[in-house]
């Protein structure tokens, strides 16, 4: 049987994934994770930082996500995401350097912006991580 | 008739030149690639954007008053079209010449354009060095050069000049927002464009099949619009200035090409000229050490 549901995901730099898969879930930015099933009502939303879950032949798959909109139809799901990778593109080892340098930052930040620079750092470091490892059970 | 020596310097000249519309052309083939993979990855963005954003807006539009969602400025930036008193147009071209009628050709369309205007009605923003020349001979009011842009500033172009845009709408400084621009399809074909990014074009909203009914805005249609307009107009701009980098080089490449088949063209010309003489002045030797012999 097909998949019901199709997942695009593009950035402003390239088209990440783009298929047919039965159950999506995505972060947004307001209302913790959406799970999207077929015939879901129409809805679009800004996103946050995390991972997007999708199934596919009955596994479990994901791809992270960073900032953008996610546009929801009966049948399709759109993210236009400000980036995006899928797991292979992580370095596990850069991440957890990124994460260490990231909490030195934010130790050391004097002014606002640092800090929202460093938070920010840490969480990119963080999705990323948490993509290379095993994720937990977000939206399921 | 030319002697000899004048044809084989012109012969030089002509060659050294086509050496330097080969390497002209050679380097825009590089940087076509580099343009050319920047743009066909955003287009799919852009284009789900526009999308997105025109059935979202669209809808909105047809269903509900903008009164009763309680929309803030920003949001309402592509809701309500005003009377054109002021516009601010982006004209996109190149910073150096030798690329055919590229210049020329978005020069035409902006001219056709922004004759229909006051001159007091316009702000020009110019992106490259023949833009900036243009708007001075035409008398335009400039807000803003950009000049010497490299492929990777182009993003905080974009950025820059729609953050500003905005905010001079809702000033009411300006009423619309416009780019003029050549869009690229093939390294030999490009053709200009002039696109009012906002307010939004819904005379052909972007219908499908697939969304048939209205989006839930959420958390509030306010904050999700707010989000996402800012963002269309950004990648609008930023796909105008793609577009525009990558027309230019695909043009001054087919020119160069051109340059280059030319000169060679000429070359033979003057090779075969040249060939002439130098029989001619053998037979003549010739003829004069028979005619001697004879004697």
């Amino acid at each position: 049987m097909p998949e019901p549901i199709q997942l695009e995901v593009v950035t402003p730099q390239r088209r990440v994934f783009s298929a047919w898969v039965s159950e999506v879930s995505f972060p947004s930015e307001h209302r913790g994770y959406y799970g999207i099933l077929p015939g879901h009502t129409p809805v679009m939303t800004p996103l946050g930082n995390g991972l997007i879950y999708y199934t596919q032949d009955g596994q479990r798959h994901w791809l992270t996500v960073f900032g953008g909109f996610a546009e929801v139809g009966p049948d399709h799901v759109t993210i236009l995401a400000r980036d995006s990778e899928t797991v292979d593109m992580i370095d596990p080892t850069q991440a957890e350097a990124d994460r260490v340098r990231a909490l030195k930052l934010l130790k050391e930040a004097q002014t606002e912006h640092d800090l929202a620079d460093a938070k920010a750092a840490l969480d990119v470091s963080l999705v990323r991580i948490q993509a290379s490892g095993h994720p937990g059970g977000h939206g399921y | 008739m030319a002697g000899l020596q004048d044809i084989r310097r012109r012969i030089r000249s002509v060659k050294n030149t086509q050496q330097v519309t080969k390497a002209m052309k050679m380097i825009s083939a590089v940087k076509l690639r580099k343009s050319q993979e920047r743009l066909v990855s955003l287009r799919p963005y852009a284009g789900k954007m526009r999308d997105v954003a025109k059935s979202v807006v669209g809808r909105i539009k047809g269903h509900v008053a903008a009164e009763q969602l309680n929309l803030g400025p920003e949001a309402r930036l592509f809701l309500d079209p005003r009377e054109e008193k002021r516009i601010r147009v982006v004209l996109v071209a190149s910073d150096k010449g030798l690329c055919g009628g590229f210049n020329a050709n978005v020069m035409k369309a902006a001219n056709a354009f922004l004759d229909t205007r006051a001159k007091e009605a316009v702000v020009l923003d110019v992106v490259g060095k023949r833009a900036v020349d243009y708007a001075r001979k035409k008398g335009f009011k400039v807000h803003k050069e950009y000049l010497g842009i490299p492929l990777t500033g182009l993003e905080r172009v974009s950025r820059e000049v729609s953050d500003d845009a905005a905010k001079q709408y809702q000033t009411g400084e300006i009423d619309a927002l416009y780019v003029i621009f050549n869009e690229f399809h093939s390294a030999m074909s490009q053709d200009p464009q002039v696109v009012r990014i906002f307010p939004m074009d819904l005379d052909a909203p972007a219908v499908d099949a697939k969304s048939e009914t209205a989006h839930l805005l959420e958390p509030d249609p306010n904050t999700t619009l707010e989000a996402l307009l800012p963002r269309f107009v950004e990648t609008e701009l930023l796909r105008a200035l793609l577009e525009s980098s990558a027309s230019e080089h695909g043009a001054r490449m087919a020119a160069m090409d051109k340059a280059s088949n030319n000169a060679g063209e000429m070359i033979g010309k003057l090779t075969l000229t040249m060939n002439k003489i130098r029989q001619a002045s053998i037979t003549n030797q010739i003829i004069e050490i028979v005619s001697g012999a004879n004697a």
